[in-house]
């Protein structure tokens, strides 16, 4: 039992409220559900869809077709009509057209309702009706949802979702929805996971400067700010934001800041700047096609070379790429509590689809349970901040505290303040990158999904793991023996390690979001593979199970740029 | 006159460069302050003005060009029990930093900013400043400098920044009373905008350029007079005016967050979130 809910129309119509509403409320009921938002960069206007799937399994990703069209305007029932599956139902917020059925969602919601804002819960009456659950957890979710405004407004909500499923109660249990109680309750967007890792694992300071698809993590933490305690701020510009977390950092708070990828560009001097400083600072990337502004509201994994090697000089830095609201919370505690221990920059890379994916989360901890700051609280008597160790992990004061310290751009002597010393800038340098050794021995291994013994495997990073996934199950479902190996960590990487994973013989296929397959050059770059094949996506759209199944079965790769089989 | 630093450290200011003037006087000022240099944090970007940190003693960032000042207010915000002060240049705080300039003084941020003033970019050998006045000639500007010279105290004003005032390098007492006024200026974010000659790279406005034109402000003017105070930083040339130009009272931004009323969010860390 699989299907997928497309709810369509123009920007400003209500499709997020109406997506959300049905994904809050099926969730709820223990429904797996598996939610996706495709939109234009307009507040007006233009052509949005929310997706919903529901099944009676785990879900990773979305679907190209539909099985419940709801389409808020004719326009969206013209564009989308064709990708409805066979048996599929649509539903129209109109009148007069004899391929839909027709429930003026806004009149209706006027009249019983007395506001056309509640359209959305007249469509969700009739959508839940066509799947045969009925409207009763509806009405529950409704009294709930609506209790501090009043019994009036509930009312009208309930009011709305009963002729909402009266209107379509010709057409009852058309399809049939997968039974409740099997999925964990919670549901959480990529976004909110991050928000809430990072404000549980102790980032005290967050800013940032709003840009598509990051904003939702400085607005959840702006959001939970005076019940955490954290100084919420938006800054100037990235410039600023980076900064801003250098200064924070350096004086004993974690600190974070969220960007995409042109307010990343405004950071690198930053990013420097942090690597020479050894602070632990933490950035949010979330990606969307470039170059320059790009596809402001689409997906993208194209700034995985630019985040690695952003920043002038060489500096450590560790990089992670979860694939799953999950990942994302795990990995900012994860990627907070290393950055402090080696005193290096973290970037946690997420994109468009992650960034506003929902999927069912067994309840993510909201205790607030911070990371180890890893400071000299205090400093001895002739304390140097830059101290030159074996692991090149100095020991860390802050200042307040009776020792100076000093932090400067320039080279430094172990004291901190500038030095020209060409012997000294050489011991500070390696001091710097052998903080390194002990990130290598830290890393989080690639997962393995699918046959050990496959003869192919999808090598994958970030968010295309849901795609992924679906997608080897489909194969091996079929008899074709595919496994997958996913990288939440992209850098640094041990390609010795990986290379013995992979082994020889295997049809490695690289599937990124990105037209050169950027991991798969890291990988060979750290000697982990020699040859690869490559589906490619950059349009915008996020991977789907199916793209990557008759990609990889049509032998629709795009090769490798270059290709060496050396 | 050379300053004489705390740390065993060569200073790589000209001889007669202002800097020498402003570093001994900062000394003094934090000593009649009464600031305990371990609660002390000098921030700085890159320029001449920059290097002072290296010269005394504080708690030191010494950051990026132009990035002073979201370097001082992510400090102070980390840490509001810290006295922050920038030191900066005109190049530093005015040119590369100036979108910061504006909006720390939106945020009234409580940090300090004392800005050397020399009108010319010293460490890469004598281009224009955003605050050279028109005309003037440097190997870059070959035709003089067209564009308007930045008027730092006038934005202020317009800006309403809390703190204003005006100093000359060529007089120490007068210098040391401005920094122990900013100093001791509970009310957010404090501008002192030093005139400094700079010998080597500009050549007009010398010490006694300055030295004959600056003008200390009448003791009858109320730095509250928002208008009158304007009417101060718009002149220039043969009169400057030197002195506490402005001030208002605005709320500092650090005052407006809930969390920091409960003391220093670096002390709050362990276990002390309301959850």
């Amino acid at each position: 039992m699989d299907l997928n809910i497309r709810i369509a129309g123009a920007a400003g119509q209500g499709i997020e409220t109406t997506g959300d509403l049905l994904v809050e409320l099926l969730a709820g009921q223990g429904i797996y559900c598996f939610s996706g938002q495709t939109y234009m960069s307009r507040i007006r206007g233009g052509l949005n869809w929310y997706d919903v799937r529901i099944a009676d399994r785990e879900l990773f990703s979305g679907r190209e077709k539909a099985d419940v069209l709801v389409a808020l305007n004719e326009q969206a029932l013209n564009w989308l009509k064709d990708d409805v599956s066979d048996g599929g139902v649509k539903l129209l917020n109109g009148s007069g057209r004899d391929d839909a059925i027709c429930v003026e969602f806004e009149k209706v919601a006027k009249e019983t309702g007395g506001s056309a804002i509640m359209a959305n819960t007249v469509a969700a009456g009739a959508v839940l009706t066509v799947l045969g659950y009925g409207i009763a957890g509806l009405e529950t979710h409704l009294r709930q949802r609506f209790a501090r405004k009043g019994d009036e407004v509930v009312n009208a909500n309930v009011n709305c979702a009963r002729k909402g499923a009266e209107l379509v109660a010709g057409h009852t249990g058309m399809l049939k929805g997968p039974a409740g109680n099997s999925a964990p309750p919670g549901i959480c967007s990529g976004n909110e996971a991050v928000g809430l890792g990072a404000a549980t694992a102790g980032v005290k300071f967050a800013t940032g400067y709003p840009m598509t698809p990051s904003t939702g993590v400085l607005t959840f933490l702006a959001q939970v700010a005076d019940r955490y305690g954290i100084v919420v701020e938006q800054a100037e510009d990235e410039i600023a934001a980076v900064n801003m977390i250098c200064g924070a950092t350096y004086a004993g708070v974690p600190a974070m800041t969220t960007t995409s990828g042109g307010g990343f560009a405004l950071m690198v001097e930053g990013l420097a700047l942090a690597g020479m400083l050894e602070l632990p600072i933490f950035i949010f990337l979330g990606q969307r096609p470039g170059p320059a502004t790009g596809l402001p509201t689409r997906t993208a994994q194209q700034d995985l070379l630019f985040a690695l090697n952003a920043g002038h000089g060489e500096s450590p830095r560790a990089i992670f790429a979860p694939g799953t609201p999950q990942q994302c919370y795990d990995l900012v505690r994860h990627g907070l509590a290393l950055s402090h221990k080696y005193q290096t920059p973290v970037i946690l890379l997420s994109d468009q689809f992650l960034a506003d994916m929902r999927k069912n989360c067994a309840g993510l901890d909201e205790s607030y349970r911070p990371v180890d700051r890893c400071l000299c609280l205090d400093p001895p008597e002739g304390y140097l901040r830059y101290a030159v160790t074996a692991s090149g992990v100095s020991p860390r004061a802050v200042p307040g505290s009776h020792a100076f310290v000093v932090l400067d751009s320039d080279e430094h002597d172990e004291d901190g303040h500038i030095t020209d010393h060409l012997a000294t800038r050489v011991k500070m340098q390696d001091k710097r990158m052998r903080k390194l050794d002990g990130m290598v021995a830290d890393i989080i291994p690639p997962e393995w999904q699918g046959p050990p013994d496959a003869e192919e495997v999808l090598v994958c990073w970030g968010s295309t793991y849901g795609p992924c996934r679906e997608a080897i199950d489909t194969m091996n479902g079929d008899g074709r023996a595919v496994a997958m190996l996913h990288f939440q960590q992209v850098w640094p990487l041990d390609g010795a390690a990986i290379s013995g994973l992979l082994g020889t013989g295997r049809e490695i296929i690289a599937v990124e979001c990105n037209q050169t397959g950027q991991f798969a050059s890291l990988l060979r770059q750290v000697g982990a593979l020699t040859d690869f094949g490559l589906i490619a996506k950059y349009d915008g759209l996020p991977f789907t199970a199916e793209e990557i199944v008759r990609r990889l079965v049509g032998q629709e790769l795009a090769p490798a740029t270059p290709r060496r089989s050396d | 006159m050379l300053a004489k630093p705390f740390f065993d450290t060569d200073i790589a200011w000209c001889p007669g460069c202002g800097n020498h003037a402003i570093l001994r006087t900062f000394d003094k000022a934090v000593e009649a302050a009464g600031l305990d240099r371990r609660r002390l944090v000098l921030v700085s970007g890159i320029g001449q003005a920059a290097k002072l940190p290296h010269y005394t003693k504080a708690h030191v960032f010494n950051g990026l060009h132009g990035r002073a000042v979201p370097a001082a207010t992510g400090i102070k915000l980390a840490n509001h029990e810290l006295e922050v002060v920038i030191t900066s240049g005109d190049g530093d705080m005015y040119g590369e930093g100036g979108n910061h300039f504006l909006h720390a003084i939106r945020r009234n941020i409580g940090v300090k900013a004392f800005v050397h003033n020399n009108q010319v970019y010293g460490l890469t050998k004598g281009q224009a400043s955003p605050t050279s006045d028109l005309g003037f000639v440097t190997k870059l500007q070959v035709h003089g400098v067209y564009s308007q010279p930045f008027n730092p105290l006038a934005i202020a004003i317009a800006e309403e920044c809390s703190f204003v005032a005006r100093s000359f390098a060529g007089d120490m007492q007068h210098l040391q009373e401005m920094m122990v006024a900013a100093l001791q200026h509970k009310g957010g974010f404090a501008l002192l905008d030093i005139l400094q000659p700079c010998p080597t790279y500009n050549h007009v406005n010398t010490f006694q350029w300055y030295k004959s034109r600056v003008r200390k402000v009448e003791e009858s003017h109320d730095p509250y007079d928002r208008h009158r105070a304007l009417d101060l930083a718009l002149k220039w040339g043969d009169e400057i005016p030197i002195g506490i130009i402005y001030r208002c009272d605005r709320p500092t931004f650090e005052s407006h967050y809930e969390v920091l009323r409960r003391g220093a969010l670096v002390g709050q860390y362990e276990g002390n979130a309301q959850v």
